[in-house]
């Protein structure tokens, strides 16, 4: 049987919006498919955990205040999320765990928090708090080899600049910045995304693409995910996508 | 000018009840903006201000401290229909205003969105705020709570009036050490543990952190949600004196005993009996007969898709306003406790008022799921909330999809045993709609 190690970080603080069903949705596919899923905690007080024995390290999304808080315990795990991520553990960031892993985030009042630095790009609030980016989201992306439009709701202040390998372009909504074309951030073990939605509820896709890519990666040969019944979850999609792109 | 605005108000009311419109909220629309955005400043207001706020319950104790005053013979002005945002409370006040804006009453008993407490109050003064309690709601329109707890604050920093505080929420709590000097003036309301608090909390929720000192808050127990007994070791934040404490709790009856009263509520949720914890206190505050506080809290009910029930056919259903986790989470929890197979109508909407936003009901706790035998969703996300019940480990092929209400409330009521139905905000009054119309035409209008 197939084994997956997920690290969640933050858990009990960035879970404003949801983005814990991402977890709960990994799991459900997995389980659907023999893969044995372990998904360990990981927050301010525990023991520093061995990140490189994670298949895939997920952060989400937290308000200000929750962000202000784990920035500096963030800090502490920078040695270890990097050697994971070169070792090739998948990174998985919603929100405030996409911005932190930049230069920079500098909020709205202009207090500058530190990001790990892992990835070029740098995030900065606009000095009103009420230009926020709030609404559902449709992205096309070409992260799997073909084309998948994902739906999903962002929800940020903070415009994120310097992307140079975007998750995906914006089809309908705002995506890195106000009104911009791209979303997101990606490399072949990273995503990095503003969608909250969760961002896995309506797209499959994604989450097969990130199963597979973890029960991989350190094989030489391809094992192939069993198809599941999507039915549901493509119908929904298929509701929301209607509305918001055939106006 | 002021004279001019009410005139014009009053024109506008007359104008819409002419063709049978709601004059609810739209005559304080045009007036906020002619009014340079302070439409509850051109009115006079002599009587004592009671304004009642927080994320769930807002409604029903503003209801119950009304009655508290009716029923000693006093006059009160109410806002019932729940329009409670600066321009709903303008509106109120036109309909019951003299021509010079001289608003006549004994009591002026307003629930107002919580947002909107420092505008409104602003602008007329205030004597009692009564705040419930402060959960995740609809982030996407009221912005981060954190940023909504400290508009909240900074109004308080400068109330001088009482401030009446749900003590076991700390959200609320820290609301009592904004302004120091007003120190006498804060009261407290909790509850002891109940039979289903637990050690820890299995709920998403708000509140990990002493708002003063940064350090995580330790509880003591969790009622629900992050309603408990919780304390700051370091700075001792959640160390006070409480004005009154709900004990002796037992839900099966249901009961409760406050200020030295045995209580018999009719509604039997742990939420509810903070709710009418709250009516005590503001009874208590304002000596109110204790036999005029027994006989509100023991007879209050609602009809309004708050446990509402229904006959569909002879199948016993009811029907419980959930607009956010924390509501849901309840509603499961009393379907639970009963005994026997069940299913469930899930009734989910994304329109404006409900938050554009339905991430929420991924932090609903489906799994704790017992003998529900089939699931029927519906609304404008019928499929949303599908997907996630799915994804809980629900068996998919008990769920049926029917985004148009009445096939949904068909479908509930084709099989026999109970039935229960989630409705969010916009949701809840369609619902209420449908399961009527089936009811009354025993279920001939679909078929």
């Amino acid at each position: 049987m197939s084994k997956i190690k997920i690290l969640h970080m933050y858990a009990d603080m960035l879970d404003l919006y949801g983005d814990s069903g991402n977890m709960e949705i990994l799991k459900y596919r997995c389980s659907k498919r023999n893969i044995e899923c372990i998904i360990d905690k990981y927050s301010i007080g525990d023991d520093m955990p061995y990140f490189p024995e994670y298949d895939m390290i997920y952060i989400g999304g937290g308000a200000d205040l929750e962000q202000q808080h784990i920035s500096s315990d963030l800090v502490k795990c920078r040695g270890g999320i990097k050697k994971a991520y070169k070792n090739g553990s998948f990174l998985f960031l919603i929100c405030g765990g996409y911005q932190l892993m930049g230069k920079y985030y500098r909020d709205a009042d202009g207090n500058e928090i530190k990001g790990l630095g892992l990835f070029d790009y740098f995030t900065v609030a606009p000095s009103s708090r009420k230009k926020r980016c709030i609404g559902n989201i449709v992205v096309n992306t070409e992260i799997t080899g073909n084309p998948v439009k994902v739906v999903g709701f962002e929800n940020h202040g903070g415009q994120t600049q310097g992307v140079k390998t975007p998750f995906g372009s914006v089809l309908y909504g705002n995506g890195n910045c106000s009104k911009s074309d791209a979303e997101g951030y990606f490399e072949k073990n990273v995503i990095a995304t503003y969608l909250h939605g969760p961002m896995l509820a309506k797209n499959p896709e994604i989450s097969d693409y990130m199963i597979s890519y973890c029960i991989n990666r350190r094989s030489d040969t391809h094992i192939k995910l069993t198809k599941l019944n999507d039915k549901l979850e493509k119908d929904c999609r298929r509701v929301m996508l209607e509305r918001l792109l055939n106006k | 000018m002021k004279k001019l605005l009410i005139l014009l108000g009053k024109i506008i009311i007359k104008v819409l009840h002419l063709f049978h419109r709601n004059a609810g909220n739209l005559p304080g629309i045009i007036l906020w903006h002619l009014s340079k955005q302070r439409c509850c400043s051109i009115f006079k207001v002599d009587c004592p201000i009671i304004a009642v706020t927080g994320t769930n319950g807002k409604t029903s104790v503003t209801n119950c401290i009304a009655q508290l005053f009716e029923k000693s013979g006093k006059k009160v002005i109410i806002n019932r229909e729940g329009n409670n945002l600066d321009t709903g409370i303008c509106s109120l006040l036109l309909r019951h205003c003299d021509m010079s804006g001289n608003v006549k009453a004994d009591y002026l008993i307003l629930e107002t969105d919580e947002s909107h407490v420092p505008v409104v109050y602003s602008q007329m003064r205030l004597e009692t705020l009564v705040v419930l309690n402060f959960f995740r709601d609809q982030l996407d329109r009221n912005g981060e709570m954190e940023t909504l707890i400290k508009k909240i604050n900074s109004f308080c920093r400068a109330f001088d009036g009482n401030l009446v505080l749900n003590g076991d929420d700390p959200n609320t709590a820290r609301l009592g050490l904004a302004n120091p000097k007003n120190e006498r003036k804060i009261r407290y309301f909790n509850a002891e543990r109940y039979k289903f608090a637990t050690d820890k909390t299995f709920e998403a929720s708000e509140g990990h952190f002493c708002p003063f000192c940064s350090e995580p808050l330790e509880y003591e127990y969790y009622q629900y949600s992050h309603i408990g007994k919780f304390i700051c070791k370091k700075c001792g934040f959640g160390d006070y004196e409480p004005y009154i404490t709900a004990s002796n709790i037992d839900l099966e009856k249901p009961v409760f005993t406050a200020n030295r009263h045995e209580y018999s509520p009719k509604l039997n949720s742990i939420y509810n009996i903070y709710n009418m914890t709250a009516v005590a206190a503001v009874g208590k505050l304002y000596r109110i007969k204790p036999e005029i506080i027994e006989d509100v809290i023991s007879n209050y009910t609602v009809n309004n898709g708050r446990m509402e029930n229904f006959m569909l056919g002879d199948r016993k259903t009811t029907l419980n306003l959930a607009k956010n986790p924390v509501g849901a989470n309840m509603t499961l929890r009393v379907m639970n406790e009963m005994n026997g197979d069940k299913e469930l109508l899930f009734v989910l909407n994304d329109n404006v008022a409900d938050g554009l936003d339905v991430s929420w009901i991924w932090d609903i706790n489906f799994s704790i799921f017992e003998r529900v035998t089939r699931v029927v969703t519906s609304g404008t996300r019928a499929y949303d909330i599908a997907v996630r019940i799915k994804c809980s480990g629900y068996d998919p092929s008990k769920i049926t999809v029917c985004p148009d209400l009445d096939e949904a409330v068909a479908e509930l009521a084709r099989t026999e045993g109970r039935k229960f139905v989630i409705a969010n905000y916009t949701a809840v009054q369609p619902t209420r709609q449908a399961l009527k119309r089936y009811s009354e035409n025993g279920g001939k209008n679909n078929e």
